[in-house]
């Protein structure tokens, strides 16, 4: 049970890790076959990852509503409209499931009338707490809590007409910001999670790193 | 005086938020807007290209963010369109093809446009950078079937397309890690082609570097961005119309963190007065 628990994902983790940087790197044409039969073996893992996210969504929910803990009723919403919205996509607008999506019919119906509005409105609502939050939190109480608020202000106005409207200083000094500091503190971030990333995936396909494997410390 | 501003209710905040909003867009108050260099890079690089030329559309939102999206998908494909390019579309994000099919949908009307000739819808694959890799490595396997059914050998617009070099500009839309994460490591970066981009605003900051590296050829950011785009191509469009009542949501966003700091430092003051 060891070698189907440890040795063999490690083993697995180690071959197609490598498979996959000499397919990235090697110019070669069997190293580029290789990495187009990865590319579709990665996506059909991937389509597969779906279903896991589905039976753990659905769950979750269950779960909740089982033991009607607060807000299940939520959970019992999430549930009827997965089902409502799942039983729209297999009619197909009275093509069936083994067939390309309909262009209209009652699944597009129910994105565009009710998914898109919803969604757009979650995210619309952001703007008042944002506005709501700022005025409550957002305080130069240190140097530099002030230099990220005054910057904050700068951009907030630079970004918008208006900025241009009340001082030609705003647009400069938001252009000056997003491509001098910003920029600067950016490129060192994104550096430095790279890094980052290549020290994990080497512990990763050499070994080292074995967390993934769940269970622990050995 | 100061302790009661402190403490304004938030309802308060949500209704001038709300008429900060509403106010501008129902008077119709209109702006003057002033491109930026990287709308304009962008904007430069659908201008180079020749009438025939080959577009990849990538839509990488949801619904959530549709509101920022739309008016900058609508905006470029316009330009695409009115400068004779072929666009075929395709969708990395689940939620995408509803949206992606509404704006084609809407732009290739416009323009009485043919499918399958002028542009070519290939729907949602799951697999994200993988997607990217195999289009890379052969596009007809990446997608074998538009979103209708219809065979991707069979359209004459995709018929010959074998790789993403094929393509004459790649334009990803999109409101998650799309850009940084997968077509400029997974895409650009390996096969070479002219890259640009639209992304909600928040995201826009991350980008820079990729620009000045000039691995993002221009980037549109946010309902700013779309609007500067509408009025380079010189038609004003949702976009236009928002960024009146985005600025005087911004200003009044402003206001009240300045104000909210006047408050803090006064009672600080007071209290530090009072404790001494």
């Amino acid at each position: 049970m060891i070698f189907l628990s440890r040795t063999l994902p490690l083993v697995i983790a180690f071959a197609f890790g490598m498979l996959g940087v000499i397919g990235y790197y090697v110019p070669h044409g069997d190293a580029q076959s290789l990495e187009r039969e990865m590319a579709l073996w990665m996506r059909i893992v991937f389509a597969f990852s779906y279903l896991l996210g589905l039976y753990s969504l659905l769950n979750l929910h269950w779960q909740r509503i089982r033991q009607r803990v607060a807000g299940w009723a939520y959970s019992l919403i999430a549930i009827l409209s997965f089902a409502v919205m799942m039983v729209f996509v297999v009619y197909n607008d009275g093509l069936g499931p083994f067939t390309a999506q309909a262009e209209a019919g009652g699944y597009k119906w129910l994105f565009d009338n009710i998914q898109v509005s919803c969604a757009s409105t979650m995210f619309s609502i952001l703007a008042f707490f944002i506005a709501s939050a700022a005025y409550r939190t957002f305080r130069a109480r240190t140097p530099e809590a002030a230099v990220l608020l005054i910057a904050a202000v700068i951009v907030m106005l630079g970004r918008v007409p208006i900025g241009r409207e009340l001082s030609d200083f705003f647009p400069i000094a938001t252009d000056w910001l997003l491509n001098v500091p910003n920029l600067a503190a950016k490129r060192g971030i994104l550096l430095g999670v790279s890094l980052g990333a290549i020290a994990t995936s080497l512990r990763i396909i050499f070994g080292i790193e074995r967390s993934y494997l769940g269970g622990g410390a050995e | 005086m100061m302790h009661k501003l402190l403490a304004i209710d938030r309802r308060i905040i949500f209704a001038l938020v709300f008429l900060s909003v509403a106010g501008p867009l129902l008077a119709g108050i209109s702006l003057p807007i002033t491109p930026t260099n990287e709308v304009k890079a962008a904007y430069d690089q659908f201008e180079k290209l020749d009438a025939g030329d080959i577009v990849l559309v990538s839509f990488s939102y949801g619904a959530s963010t549709q509101p920022e999206m739309l008016p900058m998908s609508r905006a470029m494909l316009r330009h695409a369109f009115r400068r004779d390019l072929k666009v075929v579309a395709i969708c990395l994000w689940p939620e995408a093809p509803g949206l992606a099919q509404q704006v084609l949908e809407e732009m290739t009307a416009e323009f009485d446009l043919e499918y399958g000739v002028d542009y070519a819808f290939m729907g949602y694959k799951p697999g994200n950078f993988s997607v990217i890799l195999n289009m890379g490595q052969d596009f007809h396997s990446a997608f074998p079937q538009d979103q209708w059914g219809a065979e991707t050998g069979d359209l004459d617009l995709t018929r010959g397309l074998r790789s993403l070099r094929d393509f004459d500009l790649v334009l990803d839309l999109a409101a998650g890690d799309s850009i940084e994460f997968w077509w400029i490591p997974y895409g650009q970066e390996k096969y070479g082609f002219t890259f640009v981009a639209g992304c909600t605003a928040v995201m826009a900051p991350d980008l820079y570097p990729f620009l000045d590296s000039g691995q993002l050829g221009g980037l549109l950011g946010g309902l700013a961005g779309a609007a500067e785009y509408e009025t380079l191509i010189d038609r004003r469009g949702s976009a236009s119309t928002g960024m009146s009542a985005q600025s005087m949501a911004h200003l009044v966003i402003v206001v009240f963190v300045l104000m909210g700091n006047i408050a803090y430092f006064a009672v600080r003051r007071t209290s530090s007065e009072q404790r001494s």
